[in-house]
């Protein structure tokens, strides 16, 4: 497999090859990370389109002095979220009662035992609907962290704050999540909440 | 250490990322306080459920779209375009058909008796493969039965001098020897005699079923031009 540096010098040579290569690299990265600032699978699929026609827009700019080409895409990608996060805020207010829960459209495995299979969804929706809880701040940066597995400085530079305050958020957010899915897990019943020791 | 510089340390102490004089202040803390113990507890089973969350997978068709979106659609090039036509020539399935064509190909070439280096235009002609595959099927038949009949032969005088050779020994002992009568030889007489008299009737027969099986050869070849 190329490089990125490669793939972008041939992208902005106008090699479509070599944009199509970028977009197979990275599209389900950044589709995840929109899928968990959203809940929404849908509303997931728009998002990261419009943030690669972003890219595709401002590759030009790249500067690779300021960052690894991931690096970047998950700053733009992430400015885009919280852009779309101000702009619909209002209209989520009102549509949040009539919306289903965000539903993690899979198809079932015929390899994995049907009971495992319900656990594990479970858990990934009652993580989504944690996460659907935390303020954005926290919500990214437990995002880039635990779940798109960047480190404190890379996430520092997707978000244009000083590393203290990412340790800080990561603390925070975990805590926060913790307090969330221990009173979701009490809500959903003892059973439960005790079948993850 | 306070509550609140524990909670404010516990991801990183979950991290290994604290240094070894704040570790000690943790763990110290952690022994003596249970409901530290518990926030430090529901903190790892949260790291743990994110790490075990698996990425999802986008739809299938969303590359496709963003292309459109972005670069509109892509005329292939050159060498794609070639791929997509070779692409078939690369299935085993094709490799096994080529295989067996000519396996095909070369079993006709055989039967009919053509020389491909020599070929001629009445070679082409598909009444001259009938004739020669016929010709063959007779050549081998005759063959295979004039073989038949040799080897039918061959065995039954091994088999016969096996039993001359053996009946002498067995009957020396028993039978003492007859006292020769005057007036003629008793040689017809002999056991060995009589035996010596079939093996000689058997080459009679078996020269002439080597002849029957020789005019069946013959025949076989006399039916090619």
């Amino acid at each position: 497999m190329e490089h990125d540096p490669e793939l972008m010098r041939r992208c902005l040579a106008g090699d479509d090859s070599a944009w199509e290569a970028l977009l197979r690299v990275h599209t389900r990265k950044i589709y995840n990370l929109c899928y968990r600032f959203t809940g929404r699978p849908g509303e997931a699929e728009d998002l990261t389109q419009e943030v690669f026609i972003k890219i595709f827009q401002t590759l030009k700019t790249f500067d690779a002095a300021q960052g690894a080409f991931p690096t970047w895409l998950a700053r733009v990608a992430r400015n885009h979220l919280v852009d779309h996060y101000r702009r619909t805020k209002k209209d989520r207010v009102t549509s949040s009662l009539e919306d289903e829960p965000g539903g993690l459209e899979e198809k079932p495995s015929p390899t994995v035992e049907p009971v495992a299979q319900v656990e594990s969804r479970e858990r990934k929706e009652l993580l989504q609907q944690a996460l659907d809880r935390l303020s954005p701040d926290l919500r990214e940066a437990v995002v880039l962290r635990d779940l798109q597995d960047l480190d404190y400085g890379e996430i520092a530079q997707v978000l244009g704050v000083p590393a203290g305050t990412v340790k800080s958020r990561i603390n925070r957010g975990r805590l926060e999540l913790a307090r969330v899915i221990k009173r979701m897990e009490g809500m959903r019943g003892p059973a439960k909440a005790g079948s993850r020791s | 250490m306070t509550h609140l510089e524990l909670e404010n340390l516990a991801s990183e102490y979950l991290e290994g990322q604290l240094d070894a004089v704040r570790r000690v202040q943790v763990e110290e803390h952690l022994r003596e306080c249970g409901p530290c113990r518990g926030l430090v507890s529901d903190l790892q089973h949260v790291m743990e459920l994110c790490h075990s969350a698996e990425d999802l997978e986008p739809a299938p068709w969303l590359i496709a779209k963003i292309m459109r979106a972005t670069v509109g659609e892509r005329k292939p090039t050159f060498r794609e375009q070639l791929a997509a036509f070779l692409r078939p020539a690369t299935e085993p399935r094709l490799a096994y058909a080529v295989a067996m064509a000519v396996f095909s190909f070369s079993i006709i070439v055989n039967a009919a008796g053509l020389n491909l280096r020599k070929l001629t235009l009445a070679d082409l002609n598909p009444r001259t493969w009938v004739y020669q595959a016929n010709r063959t099927g007779h050549l081998l038949y005759a063959r295979a039965e004039k073989f038949y009949y040799d080897l039918r032969v061959v065995y039954e005088i091994e088999s016969r001098f096996r039993q001359l050779r053996s009946e002498p020994s067995q009957q020396e002992p028993e039978t003492p020897k007859p006292e020769a009568p005057a007036g003629g030889s008793t040689d017809r007489n002999l056991p060995g005699a009589a035996q010596l008299a079939s093996v000689e009737r058997l080459t009679t027969a078996a020269a002439s079923s080597m002849g029957r099986a020789a005019k069946v050869a013959d025949k076989g070849r006399s039916s090619s031009p």
